[in-house]
């Protein structure tokens, strides 16, 4: 049954006057008190009673208070996990209070479990969000990195292109000398072709002139084969006519022989005799020196074969040799007009080369400016990444400080206590 | 004046008065001797006389070497000797005054006597000293 506090008050006030009048009523019943003491007795007993009431109600009034303020004491404490219980027969207003202390600490616990909530979601929302900024940090050094040696590379490209076209300056000179050295490979070999035309015509004609040559010896040598068999005759004539001296030489032996013989009258036919004898002698000596000289003109004769033989032999080894020489004038010629006909494609495909290579030279030079333009892209890239990678630290900065901030929102919440202690654990 | 028939033994002249020879003759036909020795080539058939022909060489102890054809055929005083010598050279007509003996020294065999001839020595043939000789070997 709620009585409210002023209730209670009355109340008192009413039970204490009751009490009082009771008394006043009981006393003149009571043997031993004088009379006298009869209004100062009933008095102190009335006095006895408010006492008693009023110490009764005040303790549980301030018990009651003292509850609250306890409670009040905790909640500012930021203990949350009790709530407030005032006990009474009678409620009043102190548990009204109470009560109206329970709904505010509820709803404080509420916003502080929000809070803390929160607090725990953004603290580990700013570790991701640290995670993934430091990720992204990192991620950005690495693009820096990247576009440091794209950067690199791009110089690289932009030396190599420079490289490249100096190198294909250089290979369109070569080119050139190229084409000029097949042009005078092709006029050499004309001359060529000239010269070995004229040699062929002279192989030739010295061809002839062997050949002709040739046959006059041949007939030489027949010649001087007749010759010596001619010779031989000669041999056996000049042997028949020694044979004659010889006989001769006898007979005349003999007829001096004979003269001697016949004496005085023998003495003419004697000096005849030996007359004949000195002829058939000179007859021999010439006919030795004959022999002799048939003989050395028969050795020069085989000698003068021998050696028309040999200069036949030369003759035909000469005349294998202008055939020879005729047949290499002739490969040479065709060799010439290959050569010449090469040197001249040679010659072609140079100046194609040529205009090929200034095709070249023109699309290297595209390719440098393209190469300096994406350096100089690069470069932004690069400024842009160094720029992000700075905004990125101070994000990360950023989000180290709202990690922090958290982190001190969460010491300061847990400062508040939600439930009991043991729920807690 | 004397003619002599000059001719060569081995390398050495030697010489024989004409009037000693018959005749000089060439490539006679020469009939083998049965056990004939080696100083008697053989037997000729001059003018229907069988005779033997001599080489002089082999006898007088001469180097044999070549001979010419021809032969000197004696007359019958000098027994018709045929004689082969190395080769047949010459008439010459010599003085036979200036004929002397062959010197004590001298080494060629069957010399009657040497004469100077053209500044060469002609020996003259001893033709006895021959005969007496071929009768020694015979006599073996």
């Amino acid at each position: 049954m709620r009585i409210e506090i002023s209730y209670k008050f009355i109340i008192g006030f009413i039970v204490v006057v009751v009490s009082g009048i009771l008394v006043n009523l009981v006393v003149p019943y009571i043997k031993g008190i004088e009379p006298e003491f009869r209004q100062v007795f009933a008095i102190f007993c009335s006095l006895v009673v408010g006492l008693i009431i009023g110490s009764v109600f005040s303790r549980a009034f301030s018990d009651k208070i003292r509850r609250l303020t306890s409670a009040g004491d905790r909640i500012r404490q930021g203990d949350l996990s009790e709530d407030v219980v005032v006990v009474s027969s009678f409620p009043d207003e102190t548990n009204d209070l109470a009560k109206a202390m329970n709904q505010f600490q509820a709803s404080l616990r509420i916003l502080v479990g929000d809070i803390r909530n929160i607090a725990f979601r953004v603290a580990s929302s700013s570790q991701n969000l640290s995670g993934t900024s430091q990720e992204m940090s990192a991620s950005a050094q690495e693009v820096a990195r990247a576009t440091d040696q794209i950067t690199k590379g791009a110089e690289t490209q932009a030396e190599m292109v420079e490289e490249s076209t100096r190198l294909f300056k250089e290979v369109a000179v070569s080119i050139k000398l190229v084409a000029s050295s097949a042009k005078t490979v092709a006029d050499s070999a004309d001359q060529t072709l000239e010269t070995a035309r004229s040699g062929n015509d002279m192989a030739g004609s010295s061809l002839d002139s062997i050949r002709q040559v040739l046959t006059e010896a041949e007939s030489s040598g027949q010649q001087m084969v007749n010759f010596i068999a001619q010779l031989e005759k000669i041999s056996t004539f000049v042997e028949v006519i020694n044979g004659i001296a010889q006989k001769t030489n006898l007979l005349a032996l003999n007829a001096t022989i004979e003269a001697a013989r016949a004496g005085e009258y023998g003495h003419g036919f004697a000096v005849v005799a030996e007359e004949i004898r000195k002829l058939a002698d000179s007859t021999t000596t010439s006919a030795d020196e004959i022999t002799g000289l048939v003989e050395s003109i028969r050795t020069e004769g085989q000698q003068v074969q021998t050696s028309m033989a040999q200069v036949i032999d030369e003759m035909e080894s000469g005349r294998e040799a202008a055939d020879r020489t005729n047949q290499a004038f002739s490969e040479i010629t065709q060799n010439a007009e290959g050569t010449r006909a090469k040197a001249s494609s040679i010659a072609e495909l140079a100046e194609q080369q040529i205009s090929s290579a200034e095709r070249i030279n023109r699309a290297i030079d595209e390719i440098g400016r393209v190469v300096s333009d994406n350096a100089a892209a690069t470069e932004q890239v690069s400024a842009a990444t160094e720029e992000q990678s700075a905004a990125m630290e101070e994000m990360a900065q950023s989000t180290k400080e709202l990690s922090n901030m958290s982190e001190s929102m969460l010491q300061i919440v847990k400062q508040f206590k939600l439930v009991k202690e043991q729920e807690q654990d | 004046m004397t003619l002599i028939l000059t001719y060569r033994l081995g390398n050495d002249l030697y010489g024989l008065e004409i009037d000693a020879i018959q005749e000089i003759i060439e490539d006679a036909e020469l009939h083998h001797v049965p056990r004939a020795t080696g100083v008697i080539c053989g037997t000729i058939n001059f003018h229907g006389q069988i005779l033997s022909v001599i080489d002089l060489p082999t006898l007088l102890d001469f180097a044999v070497d070549k001979h010419d054809h021809r032969h000197l055929v004696l007359t019958s005083e000098h027994r018709s000797l045929v004689l082969k010598t190395s080769r047949v050279e010459r008439i010459v007509n010599l003085e036979m005054e200036y004929l002397e003996p062959p010197p004590a020294d001298h080494d060629r065999p069957a010399v009657r006597g040497i004469i100077e001839f053209d500044e060469s020595i002609i020996n003259l043939l001893d033709t006895d000293e021959v005969i007496k000789q071929l009768e020694d070997i015979y006599a073996e």
